[in-house]
């Protein structure tokens, strides 16, 4: 018998019936990256079943998915693989795994910037994140540009209660 | 006059600000009041999902209860906070669980999911609707052809209702029609922009935008016209990200409406890609 502890992981914690999945390929025919993938998305739901943990979590797939959602609206199974994608990044990270860094790096530094003023502080951000790949200049141009026309925020955009905000990230950390 | 709950998000407010004040002169000429939502905090977007669901949803509840607490339904103009509110509040409404795990991470605030979350179309149609703004339209745009690009976010919410067709909506393209715009039509209206990976892949984001500008010019449009505040800065910074060709206009709904109601776009000087070819065509009716 084929080792379903993976598939039971995966599906407990995303919610989503992956082994209804019958290999139909509509979620990789509609998916704008599949090219750039190196499995395709209905391969990687077919190694979920398999139980093929390695294969899937170190997979540079879970990464390239631009959660654009087109898969998901048009599984006729109705699985949520954008979804999935999402629950296996996570797992990767926490097992270790991750094939790609940058997509977390940024979520995190997002998030920091969430909690810390309650809203995106762009400038802060971006430059955190060029600071931590270390590669401070290669969008200069970009940045200049945007900032001449008015599209690049300068200064923080804290909100009033940030207490109750540090409170609901510490409740949620703790759990 | 109608009432609605503003929720700006991060971009219309930085990024985006000529957005927001596009929709606002468009909504106050047709009596829309909007009260911006109090000490909003951000929603998370897609990298709260990508972190801690849990913490996605006690975001998004944050400001969903707020709004509930003033009553009027919510408008979120930026199509990712859209998205991530609209299935926010549709499960804190019917997953009583989660309903109460999203409220004791939030307490004192409460969320029972009684308000409407709204996007600018939705608005437009629902509070203005077709025939007034046909009514009310003073300017010619017919010599303006729009290819009408909705994103990919907007429509496509899974496993629950959408308030146009996921794959093929229309709703805005009646809009349009109803300014008078030529539209024209093509398969691209939902394709993916790139939206998060601008920093993290450009390539990615290049070669999509790029797809859809090619696309657009290929079948004869002078603008793009998007609802979408992400869209609308990839595809502005395409110059950037590396196209060497020809660009065309990506214009905000709500700027068409500026052409047809007043003949000129407030925030024209936020463009990257110069807007002024377009607003050149625009004749007095
Ligand atoms: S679209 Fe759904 S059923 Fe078809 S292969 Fe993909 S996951 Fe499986
Ligand atoms: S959500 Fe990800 S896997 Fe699905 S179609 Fe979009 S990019 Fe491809």
């Amino acid at each position: 018998m084929d080792d379903l502890t993976f598939l039971n992981q995966i599906e407990e914690i995303s919610g989503e019936k992956i082994s209804t999945c019958y290999q139909c390929y509509k979620c990789t025919a509609g998916c704008p990256v599949a090219t750039e993938m190196d499995i395709y998305p209905h391969r990687i739901i077919r190694h979920i079943v398999l139980g093929d943990r390695e294969k899937v979590l170190k997979s540079k797939t879970i990464w390239t998915c631009l959660m654009c959602i087109t898969c998901s609206v048009r599984c006729p199974n109705d699985i949520d693989i954008a979804h999935v994608f999402d629950t296996l990044r996570k797992v990767a990270v926490m097992e270790h795994m991750e094939a790609e860094t940058d997509t977390w790096r940024f979520d995190k530094l997002f998030l920091d910037s969430v909690a810390k003023h309650g809203r995106l502080h762009e400038i802060e951000t971006i430059l955190k994140y060029k600071l931590e790949k270390k590669d401070l200049f290669s969008d200069t141009k970009m940045g200049i540009g945007m900032f001449l026309k008015g599209r690049m925020g300068v200064f923080p955009h804290n909100i009033k209660d940030r207490k109750q905000l540090r409170k609901i990230f510490k409740k949620i950390d703790s759990k | 006059m109608i009432t609605l709950t503003y929720y700006p998000g991060c971009s219309l407010k930085t990024s985006s600000k000529f957005y927001e004040t596009s929709i606002k002169n468009t909504f106050s000429f047709f009596g829309i009041e909007l009260t911006e939502l109090n000490d909003w905090s951000c929603c998370g977007a897609s990298a709260a999902t990508t972190i801690d669901e849990k913490l996605a949803y006690a975001l998004t509840g944050r400001n969903l209860a707020i709004a509930e607490d003033v009553g009027y339904h919510l408008f979120a103009p930026c199509s990712a906070c859209y998205n991530r509110s609209k299935v926010t509040n549709e499960k804190i409404k019917k997953d009583r669980v989660l309903r109460d795990e999203i409220n004791e991470t939030i307490y004192p605030l409460k969320c029972l999911g009684t308000i409407k979350v709204k996007n600018i179309i939705e608005v437009l149609h629902d509070h203005v609707g077709i025939e007034r703004v046909v009514k009310k339209i003073a300017y010619d745009l017919s010599s303006i052809k729009v290819a009408p690009y909705y994103g990919c976010v907007l429509t496509r919410i899974t496993k629950m209702d959408a308030f146009d067709d996921k794959e093929n909506p229309t709703s805005m393209d009646s809009l349009l029609w109803a300014l008078g715009t030529e539209l024209v039509s093509w398969p691209y209206k939902m394709e993916c922009c790139g939206a998060s990976k601008t920093l993290t892949n450009k390539d990615v984001t290049f070669r999509l935008s790029n797809i859809i500008m090619e696309k657009a010019q290929s079948v004869g449009a002078d603008a793009i016209v998007t609802p979408c505040p992400l869209c609308q800065m990839n595809l502005d910074l395409l110059p950037y990200l590396g196209r060497t060709d020809k660009n065309l206009p990506v214009l905000f709904l709500s700027e068409v409406f500026e052409l047809a109601l007043f003949g000129r776009i407030g925030g024209m000087s936020s463009h990257i890609i110069g807007v002024d070819g377009v607003v050149k065509k625009v004749k007095k009716k």
